[in-house]
C-alpha cells in the first residue's frame, strides 16, 4: 500500500514538473511570436534573501526575486543557457534518462550553449531549481557519486528496465553508491533500528568489518565529507518513511560539527529546496568535550579553522544548547581531533567503547 | 710645498676637455650630435630669414671597407641666407661666437654645438672643416680651416671664391663615428625633424647609399619670433638689480679725463674759472650737459670744493632720501657726512640723475606688457610708492619688489611673440601625414613662464589607423628639435606615465602616439647634451593640461567608436541567441512550428544600452 502511494507521488511530481516546464516553454514561445523579450523570474539566492525558518528548522529563501531578461545584453547568454537547460531537462524527464552535473556541462556544447566552465553550468542548474522549486534530482541530474550505504535494507528500483527489481543492501561489503537508481528506488523493508551516518570512507569500511550493522542493528551511511544532497535525501527518507533515528559521527572539529548540522537542518546553498533535512538527527560526536573526556590525541587548529568558528557563531542555529557550547569549547581548546584518533587505544576502540557510550549518552538529548 | 700655477684656459680648450658634457662622449653619440648641430643651425638660419628650408644631409665613409668606428665625411647643405665671408672664419673657427644671444626662441644657443662638432672632427681625424657660403647670390666663398684650440682662433688653410646664383651654406667635416650604431637614431632624428618641421624639405643620404627624402607638407612658415623685454614673473632680485644698474647712474670717478670732459662741455678749454663762476656757467648750459658732468657739478656745489678738492676725496654714497652725502677724505683718512640742502636747485637735479626712473616708469619701460594702470595696481599691491625712484630703494625694498613681481597675478601672460610654436594646423597636418591615424587632435596652450622665460606647449595625440598597436609612444620635441636620448628622465614622459589612461577608455597596448613640443627662449634641459627636459612645476602644469585636454578628446572618440562596436556586438549576440531560444521553446511548449522571432533580433540590436 505504502509503496503504491509513493509511486503515485513520484509520478505526480514528474507530471507537475513537466507541465511547469511546458508552461515556461509556452510563455517563451508566445513572447517571441509577439516580438516581446521573454524573461525568467528567479527567486534571489543572495545572502540578503536567505533566512532561517525556525518552524521548518532550515534555511529558506525570502520573497526577493531577480529578473533574468533576454532584453538585457549582459543577461542574454545566461538567459539562453537557462532556456536550454529547461529544454534539456524536459527531454531527460520525459525519456526517463539520467545525467550528472558534469554531463550537463558537456551536453551543452552540442547545442552551441557555451558554458565557460562547470561551475557556470552548475549555477544554471541551481537557477532552474529555484525557478521550478524542485531539486535537481527531479530533473534526473545527479552529482558524481562518492557517498555510499550499507546495511539490511531492501529496495525496489523504479528506474526504466529495473522496475520492480529488489535488492538487499547488505549483500556487498563495499557498500552501495547512492546514485540516481538508489535515490529513486522505493524503500521496502529493513530490520535495522538505527541509521549511523559517518564522515569518512575509511571508518565506514571499519564499521562494516566490525559488523556494526549487526551489533547495533543499523544502516551505515558514508557521507564522504559534507553529505551530498542525494545522501541527505536518503537519510531523510530512512527517517521519515521507515521511522529510523539518524545519528552522525564526524571529526572532532568545527567542520565535523557543521556536517552534522547540515544533515539536520540543511545548508544556505539549498535554501530554495525542501525535503533535504533530518530535523531529528543527532550529532553523536566527536564533540569538543569528548577530546578532553577521552584524552584524544590532537593537532592545533589552523587560522581558517578558527575563522570558521567565528563565522558559525553568527549562524542562528548555533545560538543555544550543545551546538553553541561545543563551538565555545573548540575555540577555547584551539585544537582538533580526527575520528581516527581513537586508534591510539586500539583499532576497535571506536566501535567497542566510544560508539556504545555515545549512543547511551544520546538517549538523554 | 709644491708651487701651484694658475693659468687661464680658452673656451675651446675648456670644451675640448669637457666634450662629453656637450654630447661628444663616444663615436656613436658624437656622429649623432654632429648631425643634429649642423641640421639645426641650417634650419635656424632659414627660419630667421623666412626661407622655406631645403636641407641636404649626407654621411659618407672615408673608407667603406673599414669597420666601425671609422672616419666619415659629414656634409650639411642648406638654402638659407649664408654667412658673409668676413664672419665665416670666426663663426666656424671660434668657440662661443654666434648670432643667437638675444632673448628669442631658436633651436641652438650661442652657436656652440657646431663648433664643438668641428672641434671633435679635428681632434679625431686631424682633418680641416670645409665651409662654403654664399650670402649675396653672386659669389660663393670656400674656406678650409683648422681651429687653434689654445688660442681659440681659426687657422685658414685655403680660401677660394667662385661665381654663384643662390644663397646658402654648406659645412663639411671629417670625424670619427660609428654609423652602424648611430644609424637608427640619425634616421629617427631626420624623420622626426620632418614631422615637427613640416614646412621643410629634407634629404638624407646615408653611408650605404640609401636616400631618405621627406617632402614639404605645408607651404606656410610659422610666424618668426621677435626679441622682447623680460616678463615680470621671470625676474629675480639679481636681475632687477642689474636692470636698475643700467637705468640709474653710478657715481662718476673724478680723474683728469673727467675734468677734461667737464671743461669741454662747459667750453672752458682755454680759460680757467673760479668754482663759483663755473657753477653759474653750468646752470645756464644745464640742459646740454651729460649726466656724469651734472652729477659732479652738483656735488661740487654741495661740498663747496674745486677740482683739486674733489680729487682729494672719494664719494662713498649719495643718499638722496636722507639728504646726505658721505665721503672719505684721503688727507684726514676719515669719513665725513654732510647734509644736502633740499632747497638748493641742484637737489632735484641730483636726485633725478642719481636715482634713475620712478618705479612706475621702470615697470612700464623695462618689462613687457606692463601699462601704467597695471603698474599702479602693482605698486599698491607691493606697498611701494609709484613715484619712488628705483635708485634709492633699499635692499629690503628690492627683495620686496622682486617678491611682489612674482606674486602679483594681474600681469598679462608673457608675450609669446619671442616664441615660435609650430601652430595647430601645421602640427596637425604633420601628424596626419606622418602617422596616418584614425583619430588625431592637437592643441596649443597659451604662453606661460618659468623663472622669467616664456614657453608654449604644443601637443598632439593620434590613435589607430597606421599606428601599430604596440603601446603608447611619445615623440618629444623642444624648439623644433626631436629629443631621442635619455627618454626615461624627461618631464613629458613623467606626465604621460602619471596619466590614468583607463579613465580615457585607453586599454592594453594601444595604437597611441603623443607628440609634445615645448617652445621656450630657454628650454630647461637637464644636461648640456640637450636630450631631456627638467620637471619645472610651471612646465609640468602646462603639459598636464594639454595632455588632459587631448585625452578627453580621445575619450570622446573612443566612446563613439565603442558605441559603434557595441551595436555590432549586440546585433551579433541577438542573431546568435534568439534562434536558439526559439528552438528550445518550440520543443518545450510542444509546438510544431517555430515562432516568428525575426523582429526580435532586429529590436535587440537597436536597444540603447541602459547603464
Amino acid at each position: 500500500m505504502k509503496n503504491k502511494s509513493n509511486q503515485r507521488t513520484a509520478e505526480a511530481k514528474k507530471e507537475k514538473l513537466l507541465s511547469l516546464l511546458q508552461k515556461h516553454g509556452l510563455n517563451i514561445y508566445d513572447n517571441l511570436d509577439q516580438g516581446k523579450f521573454p524573461q525568467f523570474i528567479i527567486p534571489s539566492r543572495s545572502v540578503n534573501n536567505i533566512v532561517y525558518d525556525k518552524k521548518l528548522r532550515q534555511y529558506i529563501l525570502g520573497n526577493a526575486s531577480a529578473v533574468r531578461s533576454s532584453r538585457n545584453m549582459s543577461q542574454l547568454r545566461s538567459y539562453t543557457q537557462l532556456a536550454w537547460l529547461a529544454f534539456f531537462v524536459n527531454r531527460l524527464v520525459r525519456e526517463g534518462k539520467s545525467s550528472t552535473l558534469r554531463d550537463i556541462y558537456y551536453s551543452s556544447q552540442a547545442f552551441s550553449i557555451d558554458f565557460e566552465d562547470q561551475p557556470e553550468s552548475d549555477n544554471i542548474i541551481v537557477d532552474l531549481e529555484a525557478v521550478t522549486l524542485s531539486p535537481r534530482e527531479e530533473f534526473h541530474i545527479f552529482p558524481e557519486e562518492r557517498s555510499s550505504v550499507f546495511g539490511d535494507l531492501t529496495i525496489e528500483y523504479t528506474v526504466p528496465g529495473y522496475e520492480g527489481k529488489r535488492m538487499n543492501l547488505s549483500d556487498h561489503p563495499d557498500g552501495y553508491l547512492i546514485g540516481p537508481s538508489l535515490s529513486s528506488a522505493e524503500l521496502v523493508d529493513t530490520s535495522a533500528e538505527l541509521v549511523i551516518a559517518i564522515e569518512k570512507g575509511g571508518l565506514f569500511t571499519r564499521f562494516v568489518e566490525e559488523k556494526v550493522h549487526k551489533k547495533f542493528k543499523s544502516i551505515i551511511v558514508d557521507t564522504a565529507g559534507q553529505a551530498p544532497r542525494s545522501t541527505r535525501n536518503l537519510l531523510r527518507r530512512l527517517n521519515q518513511e521507515l521511522g529510523l533515528p539518524v545519528v552522525i559521527l564526524a571529526d572532532g572539529d568545527v567542520y565535523g560539527e557543521h556536517i552534522a548540522m547540515v544533515i539536520k537542518s540543511g545548508s544556505a546553498n539549498a535554501a530554495h529546496l525542501r525535503e533535504l533535512t533530518v530535523p531529528d538527527a543527532k550529532w553523536l560526536g566527536v564533540w569538543a568535550t569528548d577530546i578532553e573526556k577521552y584524552k584524544l590525541p590532537t593537532i592545533p587548529m589552523t587560522e581558517s579553522d578558527i575563522k570558521r568558528i567565528y563565522d558559525l557563531q553568527k549562524d542562528p542555529r548555533y545560538q543555544e544548547g550543545n551546538w553553541k557550547k561545543q563551538l565555545e569549547v573548540f575555540l577555547k581548546l584551539k585544537r582538533k581531533a580526527e575520528l581516527e584518533a581513537f586508534s591510539k587505544y586500539g583499532l576497535t576502540n571506536i566501535t567497542d567503547k566510544y560508539l556504545p557510550a555515545k549512543l547511551e549518552e544520546s538517549k538523554s538529548f | 710645498m709644491s708651487k701651484e700655477t694658475f693659468s687661464q684656459i680658452s673656451p675651446s680648450e675648456f670644451f675640448y676637455r669637457n666634450r662629453d658634457l656637450a654630447g661628444f662622449s663616444n663615436p656613436t653619440r658624437s656622429l649623432y650630435t654632429s648631425v643634429r648641430e649642423f641640421v639645426e643651425n641650417a634650419l635656424d638660419a632659414c627660419d630667421q630669414k623666412k626661407v622655406l628650408p631645403d636641407i641636404h644631409l649626407s654621411i659618407k665613409a672615408v673608407d667603406p671597407e673599414q669597420s666601425d668606428p671609422k672616419h666619415y665625411v659629414l656634409t650639411v647643405k642648406d638654402n638659407g641666407p649664408g654667412i658673409e665671408p668676413k664672419h665665416v672664419p670666426h663663426a666656424f673657427g671660434t668657440v662661443l661666437y654666434g648670432s643667437k644671444f638675444g632673448l628669442k626662441q631658436a633651436r641652438g644657443m650661442f652657436g656652440l654645438g657646431a663648433t664643438m662638432a668641428i672641434l671633435y672632427g679635428q681632434i679625431t681625424t686631424n682633418k680641416p672643416v670645409t665651409v662654403k657660403s654664399c650670402a649675396d647670390e653672386k659669389v660663393i666663398d670656400e674656406f678650409v680651416m683648422l681651429l687653434d684650440i689654445q688660442k681659440n682662433k681659426p687657422v685658414i688653410l685655403k680660401h677660394t671664391t667662385k661665381d654663384a646664383s643662390k644663397t646658402g651654406l654648406s659645412v663639411s667635416i671629417v670625424l670619427e663615428g660609428d654609423y652602424s650604431k648611430a644609424g637608427s637614431k640619425i634616421r629617427d632624428y631626420v624623420s622626426q625633424t620632418s614631422l615637427i618641421t613640416p614646412y621643410a624639405s629634407m634629404t638624407f643620404e646615408d653611408p650605404t647609399g640609401e636616400k631618405f627624402h621627406y617632402p614639404r607638407i605645408v607651404k606656410e612658415m610659422p610666424p618668426p619670433p621677435t626679441i622682447i623685454k623680460p616678463h615680470p614673473h621671470g625676474v629675480d632680485v639679481e636681475t632687477i638689480r642689474r636692470m636698475i644698474v643700467d637705468t640709474h647712474y653710478q657715481i662718476p670717478a673724478v680723474d683728469n679725463k673727467m675734468i677734461e670732459k667737464i671743461k669741454k662741455e662747459l667750453g672752458l678749454q682755454k680759460k680757467s674759472l673760479t668754482t663759483k663762476d663755473m657753477l653759474e656757467r653750468a646752470q645756464k648750459r644745464w640742459a646740454d650737459l651729460s649726466r656724469p658732468v651734472r652729477t659732479i657739478i652738483a656735488l661740487m656745489s654741495f661740498l663747496n670744493v674745486d677740482f683739486d678738492g674733489l680729487q682729494k676725496i672719494r664719494i662713498d654714497d649719495i643718499d638722496v632720501a636722507n639728504k646726505k652725502i658721505t665721503y672719505w677724505d684721503f688727507g684726514e683718512s676719515q669719513s665725513h657726512a654732510i647734509e644736502i640742502d633740499s632747497e638748493s636747485s641742484y637737489y632735484k637735479q641730483l636726485a633725478n640723475t642719481i636715482q634713475g626712473d620712478t618705479l612706475l616708469t621702470f615697470l612700464t619701460k623695462r618689462f613687457q606688457r606692463v601699462g601704467p594702470t597695471t603698474a599702479e595696481k602693482f605698486c599698491e599691491f607691493a606697498k611701494l610708492k609709484p613715484e619712488r625712484r628705483i635708485g634709492s630703494m633699499t635692499n629690503e625694498e628690492l627683495v620686496r619688489l622682486a617678491d611682489a613681481l612674482q606674486k602679483f597675478d594681474d600681469f598679462l601672460a608673457p608675450d609669446p611673440s619671442c616664441l615660435a610654436p609650430l601652430g595647430e594646423e601645421p602640427l596637425s597636418k604633420g601628424i596626419m601625414k606622418f602617422f596616418n591615424p584614425e583619430f588625431a587632435s592637437v592643441m596649443q596652450r597659451n604662453a606661460s613662464a618659468y623663472s622669467g622665460f616664456p614657453f608654449v606647449v604644443e601637443m598632439g595625440i593620434a590613435y589607430g589607423g597606421g599606428i601599430p598597436a604596440t603601446g603608447l609612444k611619445v615623440y618629444r620635441f623642444a624648439n623644433r628639435i626631436p629629443l631621442l636620448y635619455d627618454e626615461g628622465s624627461d618631464v613629458v614622459l613623467k606626465i604621460v606615465n602619471e596619466m590614468d589612461w583607463s579613465r580615457y577608455k585607453v586599454k592594453g597596448d594601444p595604437p597611441l602616439v603623443i607628440v609634445s613640443h615645448i617652445c621656450s627662449t630657454r628650454i630647461p634641459y637637464k644636461t648640456v647634451g640637450k636630450e631631456n627636459v627638467a620637471d619645472r612645476p610651471e612646465l609640468e602644469r602646462e603639459l598636464k593640461n594639454a595632455l588632459q585636454y587631448l585625452a578627453r578628446k580621445l575619450a570622446v572618440h573612443m566612446s563613439r567608436q565603442g558605441a559603434a562596436d557595441m551595436e555590432k556586438k549586440r546585433a551579433n549576440l541577438y542573431a546568435k541567441y534568439v534562434p536558439l531560444i526559439s528552438q528550445f521553446s518550440t520543443e518545450l511548449s510542444g509546438k510544431k512550428k517555430e515562432p516568428n522571432y525575426k523582429q526580435l533580433i532586429k529590436m535587440g540590436s537597436e536597444i540603447e544600452e541602459q547603464i
